[in-house]
C-alpha cells in the first residue's frame, strides 16, 4: 500500500518528479564520467607505455609515471652508456614534447632506428616511416580525430611537417617526429626525456635494474611490464583530489534538488501529512512514506544516468576518437549508492519536518 | 502500550441501566483545553463533563467557537487536553504522549470530516485499504466488501476523490472510519459541505452503522435536522455543555 502511495504521489507531479530524475541522473552520469575518463585516459596511456615493447623506462629524478609531465633535462649520451649494460638490446632515446594547439597532444621525438630496434617497428596502415627532418608520423586514431591523410602537410609547434605515414595505435604517443627536428624546435639539443631500454629477455630486467641504480643513483627507472599498475590516481599530484571534488559537486547536485523537491513536496501535501496522521500514521510511517518518495526518485534517477553515461561516452568518443572513457560496474554500482545515499539524505530532513507537522493545523491547510 | 477494553453490555434496550453498570465509552472530566494565540491564552474548553455509553449516537451542538471541534479533536487524540480527564475506551489521553495517542487513534477511532479528507492521489479503494495498511492488519477482502456494498460504493472503487461526488467522497470517508472496526467514530459536520439529498443519505448510513451494527458516533454538527438521526443532543456554548439529555 505504501508502496502504491509513493507511486502515485511521484505521478502525480510529473514536471517535479522529471526534474528531480534529471538532477540524480546528472549526478550519475558525472561520477560514472569523470572516473571514467580519468580511468581511461591513465589506462589507455599506460597501455600505449607498455605497448612500446621495452622492458625499463629511465627517467631523471623525480619524474611522474605520466610522462606528459617530464621535462628534457637528460643528455642524449646516457644512451650509448646504457647500451654497454649486461642484458641490454637496445636503448631508444625520446623527447617529449606537449602542444596544447587543437586539444592537448603528447609528442614523441625519435630516432627511428632505435626506436623501432625497442619497439619492433610500427605496422604502417598507410605511407612509410620517416625519411627526413619535416616527416611526421600518425597513429590511426590522430589521424582521424585532426584528418589528416599521408602526404599532406601537418601544421604542430609553428612548424609545417610532411605526413609521411599512418601507423597502428598503441605505441607510446600519437605523433612521432624525428628526435633531433624536436630538439631543435624545443630548445633541447642532445637532450631527451625519457630511455626506452629492452633487454635480451625479460627476466633480465630485474638484473638490470640492479646495476642501473648504482651509476644513475635518483634517477626514475621503472619496469614496464606492468606499468598500468602504477598509473593510478595517486601518481599524478591532484588528481585524487579532482576527482574527490569532482564527485562531491555532484552529488551536491543531487542532494539539493532532492532537498528542495522533498521540501516543496512536503509544503504541498500538509494535508495529506494531516490526514494520515488523523487515521493513526506514525512519525515513522510518514518518513518511510517520503524516503520512499525519493528513493522512488533515485532510483529512475540512477537508470537515467547510466543510460546518459553510455550514450555520452558514444558521442564523445564519436566527436574525440583519441579519448578514451572507460566505463566500469564497480564504478557504476558505487555512483548508484552515493546518489541513492546523497537523495535519502537531501529527503531526510523534509520528511522529519512533515512527521512533525501538528495534525490539526495540516488537515485546515489550504 | 496495551490498551484496555471496557466490557460492555449488549445495546439492549430492554436491559434497565439499574441492573447492569456500564461503562461510558468516551467520559471527561473537567476537561480544559487552552490554546495560545502570541500572548493570549484561549480557553476553548472550560471544564467539560461529558459521557457516551457504547452504542449511543450523540450529536454535539452550538455556534461557531463554541469549543465542538476542540472536544472533538482531543477526543481524538490530534488535541491533548491542557487539564481534566479524557478517557477513550478507559484509556486515559490526556496522560498519553503524541505517539500514544497516535496509535489509539489508529485502533479505536475512525475520523469523519465536514472536507472529506481523502487523498487525492489515490482512488476510492486505496484511501480505504491504506486506513487498514496503517492498522497493521493487511487488507480484508471480505470486510472491504461489506463495507464497500454497505455504503454503496462497489461501482465507484476506481474512482479518484476529483472524480466523485460530494456525497461519494464522504461515502468513502466514513468506509475508511469503519473500516477497521473502531470503538467509537467521530464525526465533524460530515454533511457540512453537501447538499441536502447528499446529506440525508450520509446521516442516514450513520444511523444505519449505528442501528445495525452498535457503532458509536460522536457527531458535531450546528444544523438541528442533522441532529435529529443522533439518539441523543448535547449543546455546547462557550467552552462548557450546557445541556443535554442526561447519557443514562
Amino acid at each position: 500500500m505504501i508502496r502504491q502511495l509513493v507511486v502515485n504521489n511521484v505521478l502525480h507531479r510529473p514536471i517535479r518528479t522529471i526534474v528531480s530524475v534529471i538532477a540524480v541522473g546528472v549526478e550519475v552520469a558525472l561520477v560514472i564520467l569523470i572516473v571514467g575518463l580519468t580511468s581511461g585516459i591513465m589506462k589507455e596511456t599506460a597501455k600505449r607505455i607498455e605497448g612500446i615493447g621495452a622492458d625499463i623506462m629511465l627517467q631523471p629524478p623525480s619524474a611522474s609515471a605520466f610522462l606528459a609531465f617530464s621535462g628534457a633535462p637528460m643528455p642524449v649520451k646516457i644512451a650509448d652508456k646504457l647500451r654497454e649494460l649486461r642484458y641490454v638490446q637496445a636503448v631508444a632515446p625520446v623527447l617529449l614534447q606537449i602542444s596544447s594547439a587543437g586539444g592537448v597532444d603528447i609528442i614523441y621525438g625519435i630516432d627511428p632506428k632505435s626506436f623501432g630496434e625497442v619497439s619492433n617497428g610500427f605496422v604502417f596502415l598507410e605511407g612509410h616511416d620517416m625519411q627526413g627532418p619535416d616527416d611526421i608520423l600518425l597513429d590511426d586514431w590522430a589521424a582521424k580525430a585532426k584528418h589528416a591523410a599521408v602526404n599532406t602537410t601537418f601544421r604542430l609547434l609553428d612548424h609545417d611537417f610532411h605526413v609521411a605515414g599512418i601507423v597502428e595505435h598503441g605505441k607510446g604517443a600519437r605523433m612521432f617526429v624525428p628526435l633531433a627536428t624536436l630538439q631543435d624546435l624545443s630548445g633541447s639539443r642532445d637532450k631527451a626525456s625519457v630511455f626506452f631500454i629492452k633487454c635480451t629477455r625479460q627476466d633480465h630486467t630485474q638484473a638490470v635494474m640492479d646495476e642501473m641504480r648504482p651509476i644513475f643513483a635518483g634517477y626514475q627507472i621503472r619496469p614496464l611490464q606492468d606499468f598500468l599498475s602504477q598509473m593510478t590516481a595517486t601518481s599524478l599530484p591532484g588528481l585524487d583530489a579532482f576527482i574527490d571534488s569532482m564527485i562531491a559537486l555532484a552529488v551536491s547536485i543531487g542532494f539539493l534538488v532532492i532537498l528542495l523537491s522533498m521540501y516543496t513536496t512536503v509544503i504541498e501535501r500538509t494535508r495529506d501529512i494531516g490526514i494520515l496522521k488523523s487515521i493513526g500514521a506514525s512519525k515513522s510511517y510518514i518518513i518511510r512514506a517520503l524516503l520512499g518518495e525519493s528513493a522512488f526518485i533515485c532510483v529512475i534517477g540512477i537508470g537515467v544516468g547510466i543510460a546518459t553515461s553510455y550514450v555520452a561516452r558514444a558521442m564523445f568518443v564519436s566527436s574525440f576518437p583519441t579519448l578514451s572513457i572507460i566505463i566500469t560496474p564497480d564504478w557504476i554500482a558505487r555512483s548508484a549508492v552515493i546518489a541513492l545515499a546523497g537523495g535519502l539524505l537531501g529527503a531526510s530532513y523534509p520528511a522529519w519536518l512533515a512527521s512533525r507537522k501538528d495534525a490539526i493545523e495540516a488537515l485546515s491547510y489550504d | 502500550m496495551t490498551f484496555t477494553t471496557t466490557i460492555r453490555p449488549p445495546a439492549d434496550a430492554s436491559h434497565s441501566t439499574r441492573d447492569l453498570k456500564v461503562e461510558p465509552i468516551v467520559f471527561t472530566e473537567n476537561l480544559w483545553k487552552l490554546y495560545h494565540a502570541g500572548k493570549v491564552e484561549v480557553a476553548a474548553l472550560r471544564g467539560v463533563n461529558f459521557k457516551v455509553l457504547p452504542g449511543e449516537f450523540v450529536s454535539v451542538m452550538g455556534p461557531s467557537g463554541c469549543g465542538k471541534s476542540s472536544l472533538l479533536y482531543v477526543l481524538g487524540g490530534l488535541a491533548k487536553a491542557s487539564r481534566g480527564r479524557v478517557l477513550v475506551d478507559g484509556n486515559d489521553l490526556a496522560a498519553m504522549s503524541d505517539a500514544e495517542r497516535t496509535k489509539l487513534r489508529r485502533f479505536k477511532i475512525g475520523f469523519v470530516f465536514q472536507r472529506f479528507n481523502l487523498l487525492p492521489t489515490l482512488d476510492a479503494r486505496g484511501n480505504i485499504a491504506i486506513a487498514q495498511h496503517i492498522h497493521g492488519d493487511g487488507f480484508d477482502p471480505h470486510r472491504f466488501e461489506v463495507i464497500t456494498k454497505l455504503l454503496g460504493l462497489t461501482d465507484r472503487l476506481k474512482h479518484r476523490p476529483s472524480e466523485m461526488s460530494g456525497g461519494e467522497q464522504q461515502r468513502v470517508a466514513i468506509a475508511r472510519a469503519i473500516i477497521n472496526e473502531p470503538k467509537i467514530i467521530l464525526a465533524d459536520e460530515p454533511t457540512g459541505n453537501l447538499d441536502t439529498q447528499n446529506s440525508e443519505i450520509v446521516l442516514s448510513m450513520l444511523s444505519q452503522l449505528n442501528k445495525e451494527l452498535g457503532q458509536t458516533i460522536v457527531m458535531i454538527t450546528h444544523n438541528p435536522e442533522a441532529a435529529a438521526y443522533s439518539s441523543r443532543v448535547v449543546h455546547m456554548r462557550d467552552g462548557v455543555i450546557v445541556d443535554g439529555t442526561p447519557a443514562n
